[in-house]
């Protein structure tokens, strides 16, 4: 993850407190949506960012959950979402965040 | 009350996935208070 986005993420952590964070991913790929999800879990994978060696617990999902597809607007989701739906593997993804939220994570919504 | 009511959401986007404003567009009446939203790209 970006070294810059990870510094925000533990901004936000420190600032509203990590049990009322909640990270959100769109990742394309499994083992990217991984690595991302144990970088705000258990902190960074690579040891190159501020994460690293912070583990956050936060409660990290992807966009394709059905927790969060359930948030959504039905209608917006269509709009903006639907196309990518259809291209990516839905299920691999929301399986590799699932994974790694049940490994590291503190909290969940 | 949905289950993000009131919570400091971080969207991690995508540029060849879900791109942060598309998932902000979605959620934006759920309830949840978005922090900041980005979108990565790897190339």
């Amino acid at each position: 993850m970006d070294l810059q986005n990870q510094q925000r993420v533990k901004d936000a952590a420190e600032k509203y407190g990590s049990e009322n964070v909640v990270v959100i991913l769109g990742s394309s790929d499994a083992e990217g949506a991984e690595i991302y999800a144990e970088t705000v879990t258990n902190g960074d994978p690579t040891y190159a960012g501020p994460l690293a060696g912070v583990p956050l617990g936060l409660a990290v999902y992807h966009v394709f959950e059905d927790a969060i597809r359930q948030e959504a607007d039905p209608a917006l989701w269509e709009e903006q979402i639907g196309m990518m739906e259809m291209v990516l593997d839905t299920e691999a993804l929301a399986k590799a965040v699932a994974g790694m939220r049940e490994q590291y994570s503190k909290y969940a919504i | 009350m949905g289950k993000l009511a009131g919570k400091k959401v971080v969207l991690l986007g995508e540029r060849d996935g879900v791109p942060g404003p598309a998932m902000e567009a979605c959620l934006k009446n759920s309830g949840a208070d978005i922090v900041f939203s980005v979108t990565e790209c790897f190339v």
